[in-house]
């Protein structure tokens, strides 16, 4: 799980606000900045560092991540597995957020609620519970059985898309809270004006609302595929050997086979995956945009 | 939607309200309200904040449906036409220009919607709108790349491209500074000359709704108090609001003690005696009246012929510029008096002066005529 919240942090972390940190600031920000550096900065670069240096310097846990197949292949799946997550939620998340945007009162905090209660459940519970429903014995099957539709149950689970609806529900909430913050930034006036020269809803949707709201999924989606990167439980739990992501085997690296600057180095290039989505993402989009802050 | 938007150049809608009422949550934000403007003319909407009068606009524009009463645009309902096929042009107080397209593509985007134009036809029509509004230089900018007042051109520009039977205003001049104002409305005045659309205009100033309007409806507690041309609104408002309202004045209660002829005799509170235009009101000795008097038309010094006058002191002088304005203690009243500037150098606090006018230039205002309407 660390490798999860490592993640959200750096991301979390517009650049530039130590470069403007007058005296005042500095004393306010210095008990989280000796936080970050002791339990992040520091154990971060103790990692790289190991995965650099375990027997003098070295290389070689690098080149066998890009040599090997199987490190190969389990890049590959990772990404190939949270790209299509990613796609999902977003799919998923944008009609709900936009319907959050044109409710307003008890509707909107109903809905809202329902959201954030499985946010609120740990991933562990939300993976457990997909095995309840897609199992061969589980709710889906036999439901589908007693309908008559199928006489065998389907093989719904441990395969990649069990981990997929999973890893998509599990990303809902917080690429649903994005889109809709991102949402409700647009000016809504902006629609009135579409309307009153001539655009019929759909259109006015389509010519202006979506377009305006574009910049939110990509930073929706963007937060959702780094989120997607790290996942350990649910493939591990919900798939079979061929979804393992890379997660899952830096875990294997390091408590079971005990190779420390392997399982490093695979944290290393996944860190560096991470923050170089952001920082594309960043140099062309304003991350700042997705925390509130202001236009570029 | 017209079959083709280029006949409707240059014929602006006739548009009626008919006792037209909206409430929210059980208050009336537009109360009643019925009201002709001719095709072509050039109408506002002057009231404080709360008066109903963004309510109305709203109704016109189709965003909100009215409780009873009906809309209607050359004698045809609109009640039952959405938003988007009453062929209207609006110009927003935040100008809702949209960010992601370039000053072009905003100003086409009605045609884009409403007609089939060919992208060359359409592409002359946005040329000759930018050309209209001065901004043919600026086409491929993005609105955050413009001024306020350049922003606000171009909002121009987009409702009006597609020819609307009717523009409609909702403070478009409000988040400019006051040199920018009076250049636009000036701007605005040429414009609708030269497309001679209805416009509804929607305002809380009112030197820009006396200056600019062919018709000004003034609005006050979810009704029109009044509704007039300019002039006749500032010289004879119907009701004590209108003359409050409208410009300094000074309103001064008092009884009717005689009519005669054009003239009606008033006792001011203060036992004076002052002679008073009667107007169109109908009179009766005795009845309760305030007369009203605007401070650029009193003057102090000795009364000439016919004139009329008060005693007072002098409690307050101000330098205006262009004018001194004057605070002058009668009884327990005050009296706003402007007195141009040349004239004004030797005038003091303190001072015991005659405050005169003539008694043409003095209005009675009905009291209880602010439930007309």
């Amino acid at each position: 799980m660390s490798v999860y919240a490592m993640q959200a942090t750096t991301t979390a972390r517009p650049a530039g606000l130590l470069a403007r940190a007058g005296a005042v600031p500095a004393l306010l920000l210095a008990p989280c900045l000796i936080w970050i550096f002791a339990f992040f900065l520091l154990p971060l670069g103790l990692m790289c560092w190991r995965s650099l240096a375990s027997e003098g310097f070295s290389l070689a846990p690098y080149a066998v991540l890009f040599t090997s197949p199987l490190y190969v292949k389990v890049l590959l799946t990772t990404v190939k597995m949270a790209s299509i997550a990613t796609v999902c939620a977003l799919l998923l998340a944008y009609p709900i957020a936009y319907t959050l945007t044109v409710t307003g009162g008890k509707v909107r905090g109903a809905i809202l609620l329902f959201i954030l209660i499985p946010y609120w459940v740990d991933i562990i519970v939300r993976s457990f519970s997909w095995l309840i429903m897609l199992g061969d014995n589980g709710l889906i099957n036999k439901a589908f059985i007693g309908l008559g539709l199928v006489s065998e149950p389907l093989a719904l689970l441990y395969n990649a898309f069990s981990v997929l609806v999973a890893m998509t529900q599990i990303l809902l909430p917080i690429t649903i809270v994005t889109l809709f913050g991102a949402m409700l930034r647009i000016d809504r006036t902006l629609m009135a004006a579409a309307t009153i020269h001539g655009a019929g809803e759909w259109q006015a949707f389509r010519h202006v609302f979506f377009p305006l709201s574009l910049p939110g999924v990509y930073g929706a989606g963007l937060l959702a595929f780094i989120l997607a990167l790290g996942f350990y439980v649910t493939p591990a739990l919900l798939g079979s050997p061929k979804e393992t992501m890379i997660a899952q085997t830096i875990m294997v690296d390091a408590s079971q086979l005990l190779d420390w600057p392997q399982a490093s180095a695979a944290a290393a290039v996944l860190l560096l995956i991470t923050t170089t989505i952001a920082a594309i993402y960043n140099r062309y989009f304003s991350l700042d945009r997705l925390w509130g802050g202001s236009e570029p | 939607m017209s079959s083709s938007a280029d006949t409707a150049r240059a014929s602006g809608a006739r548009l009626e309200l008919r006792n037209l009422s909206k409430a929210f949550a059980g208050v009336r934000a537009v109360d009643r309200l019925s009201l002709d403007v001719p095709a072509g003319a050039f109408v506002s909407l002057l009231g404080p904040s709360g008066s109903g009068k963004t309510t109305t606009l709203n109704l016109i524009a189709g965003f909100l449906a009215a409780d009873t009463g009906d809309i209607l645009l050359d004698g045809r309902s609109v009640a039952d036409v959405p938003p988007h096929k009453r062929n209207i042009g609006m110009v927003f107080q935040s100008y809702s220009l949209f960010p992601h397209m370039t000053v072009a593509d905003n100003v086409g985007f009605p045609l884009r919607m409403r007609t089939r134009l060919s992208r060359e036809a359409a592409g002359k029509r946005i040329a000759g709108m930018l050309e209209l509004v001065q901004l043919s230089h600026l086409a491929a900018r993005y609105p955050r790349q413009l001024s306020g007042g350049q922003q606000q051109r171009v909002a121009m520009a987009r409702a009006l491209v597609s020819y609307p039977r009717l523009l409609l205003m909702d403070e478009p001049l409000g988040a400019l500074d006051k040199k920018l104002r009076e250049q636009m409305q000036i701007e605005i005045k040429r414009i609708h000359r030269s497309v001679g659309t209805t416009v509804v205009y929607v305002t809380h100033d009112q030197a820009e709704a006396l200056t600019m309007s062919d018709i000004v409806v003034v609005m006050h507690q979810s009704r029109i108090a009044q509704v007039g041309s300019p002039r006749a609104l500032y010289e004879s408002p119907a009701n004590l609001f209108v003359a409050d309202f409208l410009g300094d004045s000074n309103l001064l209660p008092g009884r009717i003690v005689e009519t005669a002829g054009a003239q009606a005799i008033v006792e001011l509170g203060n036992g004076q005696v002052v002679r008073v235009a009667r107007g169109e009101v109908t009179l009766m000795a005795g009845q309760k009246t305030v007369v009203l008097v605007r401070p650029e038309d009193m003057r102090v010094g000795e009364p000439a012929d016919g004139q009329d006058a008060v005693s007072g002191r002098i409690a307050e002088v101000s330098y205006h510029g262009d004018s001194y304005r004057l605070e002058v203690a009668v009884g327990a009243d005050r009296l706003k008096v402007r007195v141009p500037r040349f004239s004004g150098t030797d005038l003091a606090p303190g001072q015991d002066v005659q405050v005169v006018w003539r008694p043409d230039a003095a209005r009675l205002v009905p009291v209880d005529a602010a439930k007309e309407g």
